[in-house]
């Protein structure tokens, strides 16, 4: 099946003196495409490495993650890069923009990354970038976009290849609460539209009402929260 | 290129000053290149231009003419000896010459009197006038950078400290020798010339000082054993054998060197220094799928592009220098060796970036996540 799928995965650290740490703590979870999930916890409470462990980013100690049908523990750190970039949109932090390159170069280099830029492609980054509604801010760089417009672009970015998995990172980090729901609104709106499996990490609970489920996380636990 | 260009394009000022540090040391590369090329021409261009594979001297001068007398009578010798093709024999002298009629004590001219045998290997072409001759008359030809000393064809020319004058009979080209313009002159008056003073001849029987051999492959023991009282240099050996001529090549080359090895640190440095800084930047792109190889192709084409236009910039600049240096200046610049500067400047760059690119590989993308800046 398609979508994203933890089965019992758990990640632990050793310390020096041989005591383990553990992060994640037995995790399964079910995301299928069309769905919007949250995942909420305190600092420190193992969201970060959850969400890098559905993005590829870092390999569970045991249990299994399976993006697409695809197995992550057998891949390569190869095919785990190519398969980032095929499957996998990330919705970064607001900063997390490449400050040199405007706002439609940044959906761009995404193709790029894979070869060649084609018409079809700009096209492409164009609808997109309408999408979130700034079209008329295509050549635009990060330093003199707004926010929430900078935010948007990053979800525009996330879906430039088309992946079947959208990972948001604390999206509405340093928003305010209107452009906060702007945002989320706009990832919902997205998700559902286009059919993407996404988990989105966040400690805003203003945002539940766009989410289809929500987890809590808590010393490596994942639990459902009832709405 | 997509990445390379537009942070280019987008931080110039940063680029450019790194850039104008790369423009300068490519610039003094060139010049110094330019300023060695040029005195080692000055110094041992004769030496060069000769076709000739290999020098014999008198035993003991260590590869120095002006400590070498040997009798002329060895090239017949040489010449049967096995590997030699051809020989020819070779005098040097330094002497200040002044054009007759000239009254100016400041127009004396500093020259090189070299004796070659007329019509053998050693005699170089004349572009003007006529070459020597076998004859009673002190005819020679001259460089013809003393052209520009008011000297023309049918001039005579007085000898310091010596009686009789020299007739200019043709001009040849580039022909220096010990940081001297060269003035060929038949053997027979050379030495008249340098063995003015009763004995100094050391009683060798006509001497010269050195045989220049043609042949490929000769072996320098062998020969130097089976004749009395020589040694055998290459050509190499000869000219680092001409005085100052190493000490010369020597420091420009260390200068050079230097250059070089700066230029490596100030361009690895500052494209290290700005990969660290934008470690977070990397990890973000490798989040959203880059490879190494894609961002290392970023930073490689980031160097050679900025490389290639500052080299650039520092040729043009160079090739201005070149016009408004003053004529008398040991300055050559040849395109082969600006190309090849060129070519090392910008390998040593490229170089220099595979140690951020080295740094790029290692940096990881779970920086992306879980952090606000």
């Amino acid at each position: 099946m398609s979508g994203i799928q933890f089965k019992n995965v758990t990640k632990y650290y050793q310390d020096g003196a041989g005591t383990k740490l553990t992060v994640l703590d037995n995790v399964s979870l079910t995301v299928q495409p069309g769905e919007l999930v949250a995942v909420i916890g305190p600092s420190g409470s193992g969201k970060s490495t959850f969400l890098s462990i559905a993005g590829a980013l870092l390999q569970a100690s045991s249990g299994e993650v399976i993006i697409n049908n695809t197995n992550l523990t057998q891949l390569s750190s190869k095919q785990v890069s190519k398969l980032r970039l095929d499957e996998i949109g990330f919705i970064v932090q607001t900063s997390n923009l490449v400050p040199y390159l405007n706002v439609l170069d940044q959906l761009l280099v995404v193709k790029k990354m894979k070869g060649k830029i084609t018409a079809a492609d700009k096209a492409f980054a164009k609808d997109l970038l309408k999408g979130v509604g700034l079209e008329g801010k295509l050549k635009k760089y990060p330093e003199h976009l707004s926010g929430g417009e900078r935010q948007r672009t990053a979800i525009a970015r996330a879906f430039m290849n088309n992946p079947d998995i959208i990972l948001a990172d604390e999206p509405t980090a340093s928003l305010d609460s209107k452009r906060a729901f702007e945002v989320v609104e706009l990832i919902a709106d997205f998700v559902k539209t286009r059919n993407k499996a996404a988990i989105m990490v966040t400690h805003d609970e203003r945002m539940f009402s766009y989410c289809d489920r929500v987890y809590h996380i808590n010393d490596g636990k994942l639990k459902l929260v009832e709405k | 290129m997509f990445l390379a260009t537009r942070e280019l394009k987008h931080s110039k000022w940063r680029f450019a000053m790194i850039g104008m540090i790369l423009v300068l040391i490519s610039w003094l590369v060139f010049i110094l290149a330019g300023l060695g090329n040029g005195l080692s021409t000055l110094s041992a261009a004769t030496f060069k231009n000769m076709d000739a594979e290999y020098v014999a001297y008198e035993e003991g001068s260590r590869h120095s003419m002006s400590r070498s007398v040997i009798s002329e009578n060895l090239v017949e010798d040489l010449k049967a000896s096995g590997d030699v093709n051809d020989a020819a024999a070779m005098g040097s002298h330094v002497a200040v010459v002044l054009k007759e009629g000239v009254e100016d004590d400041s127009e004396k001219i500093d020259v090189s009197i070299l004796g070659v045998e007329p019509g053998s290997f050693l005699e170089p072409a004349v572009v003007a006038g006529k070459p020597l001759t076998q004859g009673d008359n002190y005819q020679v030809t001259v460089n013809s950078s003393l052209k520009d000393k008011g000297i023309e064809i049918g001039d005579t020319l007085e000898i310091e400290g010596f009686n009789e004058t020299l007739e200019i009979i043709g001009f040849v080209e580039g022909e220096t020798f010990n940081h001297l313009p060269s003035i060929f002159i038949d053997l027979e008056h050379w030495r008249a010339i340098h063995f003015a003073a009763p004995g100094s001849d050391m009683g060798v029987e006509a001497p010269v000082n050195a045989i220049m051999l043609q042949g490929d492959g000769i072996e320098q023991d062998k020969l130097a054993n089976a004749l009395d009282g020589i040694e055998v240099a290459t050509k190499k050996e000869a000219i680092n054998g001409i005085p100052g001529y190493k000490e010369e090549n020597g420091t420009i080359m260390m200068m050079l060197g230097f250059l070089l090895v700066i230029s490596a640190f100030v361009i690895g440095v500052f494209f290290y220094v700005l990969t660290l800084q934008k470690a977070n930047q990397f990890g973000v792109m490798k989040a959203i799928g880059a490879s190494n190889g894609f961002l290392a192709k970023a930073i490689i084409s980031q160097i050679t592009l900025l490389a290639i236009i500052s080299i650039g910039i520092g040729i043009i600049l160079t090739y201005g220098t070149a016009a408004i240096l003053p004529a008398g200046m040991p300055f050559a610049l040849d395109s082969t060796l600006v190309f090849s500067y060129a070519i090392i400047l910008l390998v040593v760059s490229v170089l220099s970036s595979l140690v951020s690119v080295r740094r790029i590989t290692k940096i990881d993308p779970l920086q992306a996540i879980g952090r606000v800046e």
